[in-house]
């Protein structure tokens, strides 16, 4: 069972609100899918200036494997206030802990969250019908 | 039995040839498509994420254009190159990466392999043609690349963006002035008929029959806005 104190996008993405802040990160089920369980296949990840505002559902960020460039999208709205410093240089942080230390940036809310959202058993039922 | 649709543009100026596939990935209501087409004049393409000055060869080049796909540099000469857009839940393309690319390797050394080469996943073995320091995408191989007579045959790349796919291939019909030491393909220099080896491929080993068609008009002024970021400096040098 994937963590139940989260929202996730139907693009693997996940969000955890706490008060004002929101911390994002890509799903274990997003990293399977770009390197089949090889960490070394992760190669690169572009993630945004502080200071940027997205909206909820735009990219901010691109993660590239040895054979595929994806997005990275939002699922809330806001400006960016920390972006994590050791995914750049250290993307098996993705592999081995997609949950925690494997966030990738930190937003302080200007919008609600959006209804689209799902929770963990949304996004589980998504991910068996993939599997 | 499903259709897509073909799109073939010999020829064709490297913004365009960039652009028309950016408008392809982008466009949700685009059936899915398969593209054949070469290069005029000759260019060469770098990818998403390489940075310009670990690509020798980008300084020499006539024309340098980048792409929106990942991987290594290629120069778009003595080739046939082409694209498929489609959704992500299509069966070609759904699941991980890597199973993707042994279904689309799958049709196209079909193809291949009526061209008189024996093609097969590259496996664990490192490849002759493997090469450090060019940044050319022909010269650093993958297990998931197809290859032939121990030499890379077929360059690929995706990009993934809003539930669909873009799959960039450059299958070689010789090296050229960078891309040294490919697998070749003997006696057959005509990308055209390389192309319909690989259609005939599709509906018989895919069971996709692919309808002759053309860029609507929302999609070729897409490419045309797409095509001008493609080749813009500041795109190009931005890494």
């Amino acid at each position: 069972m994937r963590p139940d104190d989260r929202h996730y996008l139907p693009s693997h993405e996940w969000v955890k609100i706490n008060e004002q802040t929101a911390t994002i990160g890509i799903t274990d089920f997003a990293v399977d899918e770009l390197c089949s369980g090889n960490e070394g296949d992760l190669v690169y990840c572009d993630l945004p200036e502080l200071g940027r505002v997205v909206d909820a559902g735009e990219t901010f960020g691109e993660i590239e494997s040895v054979k595929a460039v994806s997005d990275l999208n939002s699922p809330v709205g806001g400006e960016i206030v920390e972006v994590n410093p050791e995914i750049e240089d250290h993307l098996e942080i993705l592999s081995d802990d997609p949950w925690d230390r494997g966030w990738l940036i930190r937003i302080k809310l200007d919008q609600e969250m959006k209804s689209e959202l799902l929770d963990v058993s949304a996004y589980e039922e998504l991910i068996a019908e993939k599997e | 039995m499903e259709t897509w649709r073909l799109i073939t543009t010999w020829g064709a100026p490297p913004e365009f040839n960039m652009g028309l596939d950016g408008a392809l990935l982008e466009d949700p209501d685009t059936p899915p498509t398969l593209r054949f087409y070469t290069w005029t004049p000759a260019a060469l393409s770098l990818g998403y994420f390489q940075r310009y000055l670990e690509v020798p060869a980008a300084a020499e080049a006539f024309v340098v254009v980048r792409r929106v796909t990942g991987g290594g540099a290629i120069h778009h000469t003595n080739e046939l190159t082409f694209s498929i857009a489609a959704s992500l839940e299509h069966p070609l393309f759904e699941g991980p990466v890597t199973r993707s690319y042994e279904r689309v390797h799958d049709l196209l050394a079909h193809a291949l392999a009526k061209s008189g080469c024996e093609p097969s996943l590259r496996g664990d073995e490192a490849l002759l043609s493997d090469s450090d320091e060019t940044g050319m995408c022909f010269h650093h191989s993958t297990a998931l690349d197809l290859a032939w007579g121990g030499r890379k045959g077929v360059g690929s790349a995706q990009r993934r963006r809003d539930g669909r796919v873009l799959h960039h291939g450059s299958i070689k019909l010789g090296s050229s002035q960078y891309d040294t030491g490919v697998a070749e393909l003997e006696g057959l220099d005509d990308p055209a008929q390389l192309a319909s080896e690989i259609t005939a491929s599709f509906l018989e080993a895919g069971g996709i029959r692919l309808q002759p068609g053309v860029p609507t008009r929302a999609e070729r002024l897409r490419a045309d806005e797409l095509g001008e970021l493609a080749i813009d400096p500041d795109f190009v040098h931005r890494r």
